[in-house]
């Protein structure tokens, strides 16, 4: 099937990214991505439960993450809860929005050591 | 928790089992439960207005949601006749089997849904009827959990596995499924000039070993599943 090549995402809604980052290094659930987004942006954004699912929901269909089967160790697992993770498509297209990211950072701080010569 | 809260909650789960099938069928119960927890925490932090900020979020996305499906079926409404629909039966002589999946007779039905096709497989066997379980095909270019017709998981099939369907032109459907980026299994169905032979070309991983099978069907006038007047 002709698949969305990675750039083809970019540049990422930052709700995807958020998720996307979430989900990098470790499998989690709908619960744990929206407090760790939460945690990492000091309170400022909020996945609301909604607009989570229905990301959740297009970076499935897109082939960002999937459902994962594993489950975590039993005193850590909340048989409820579907654990999401990347995809090797996932990982390609979070690389790419980092660099991109980078990128931009990189170009604003030689604008500002420009500026700050001049 | 008091009252008011378990009040909310039901309804916060009421109003998320409104949300359209395919919704559900890709998140599961995970809305319900993640509004749950979320409901009571938000009133603890941010009270009323946490609450309110969290139905609105549904009430934001259940239109979105329907809007998506309802464009889905639009599109379909608008496709022209379909060269799919129906059944097809094989034609041993021009068909290359896979030794280990030669059939005696084969046919195959294709019935068109909201979203796509059901195709269900079926025939003759080692002298036995046999029947494949009716796999949907769905070609948005999206992909999807492998779950059974009632979206249960399916026995066998490794878990995270992802079903993928398109349709690249009126003639033509690709199809298949996939699990840790390794492909399970996929075909490509093209329908010839004159609606009138299907050929199949699909190659995996089976219980007997990898197969590759280019099969050629010819279209069952009248079908068969139409009552005829």
């Amino acid at each position: 099937m002709p698949r969305k090549k990675p750039e083809a995402f970019l540049p990422l809604k930052s709700n995807w990214f958020h998720i996307l980052v979430s989900l990098a290094g470790c499998e989690q659930h709908g619960y744990g991505i929206m407090q760790e987004v939460l945690e990492r942006s000091d309170g400022k954004v909020r996945l609301w439960p909604a607009t989570l699912y229905g990301s959740l929901k297009r970076l499935i269909q897109d082939g960002l993450i999937a459902e994962s089967g594993a489950r975590p160790a039993p005193e850590f697992d909340d048989a409820r809860r579907r654990y999401y993770k990347l995809t090797p498509l996932g990982h390609r297209v979070l690389d790419l929005e980092s660099e991109r990211l980078r990128d931009l950072v990189r170009i604003l701080e030689g604008k500002r050591r420009q500026e700050a010569r001049s | 928790m008091n009252r008011w809260l378990v009040r909310c909650d039901s309804v916060y789960r009421r109003l998320a089992r409104t949300f359209p099938h395919e919704f559900r069928a890709v998140c599961g119960d995970g809305l319900e439960q993640l509004g749950a927890d979320v409901i009571p925490m938000v009133w603890r932090e941010q009270g009323l207005r946490g609450v309110v900020r969290c139905f609105t979020d549904l009430g934001l996305r259940l239109p979105l949601e329907y809007l998506e499906v309802w464009a889905g079926k639009f599109k379909e409404l608008n496709m022209t006749d379909d060269l799919f629909e129906g059944t097809w039966k094989a034609n041993n002589e021009g068909s290359k089997w896979d030794p280990n999946y030669t059939p005696e007779q084969a046919c195959l039905r294709f019935e068109a849904t909201d979203e796509g096709y059901l195709l269900v497989a079926y025939g003759i066997k080692d002298g036995q009827a046999v029947a494949e379980r009716p796999t949907p095909i769905i070609t948005d270019g999206r992909r999807r959990p492998v779950v059974d017709l009632n979206g249960r998981p399916i026995q066998g099939v490794p878990p995270g596995a992802m079903s993928f369907g398109s349709q690249p032109n009126s003639h033509t459907i690709e199809a298949g499924a996939e699990a840790d980026g390794q492909v399970l299994g996929k075909g490509t169905y093209k329908v010839s000039e004159d609606g009138r032979t299907l050929t199949v070309t699909t190659e995996g991983m089976g219980l007997k070993g990898p197969f590759k099978v280019e099969a050629v069907f010819d279209r069952v006038v009248p079908d068969p599943y139409v009552p005829q007047s």
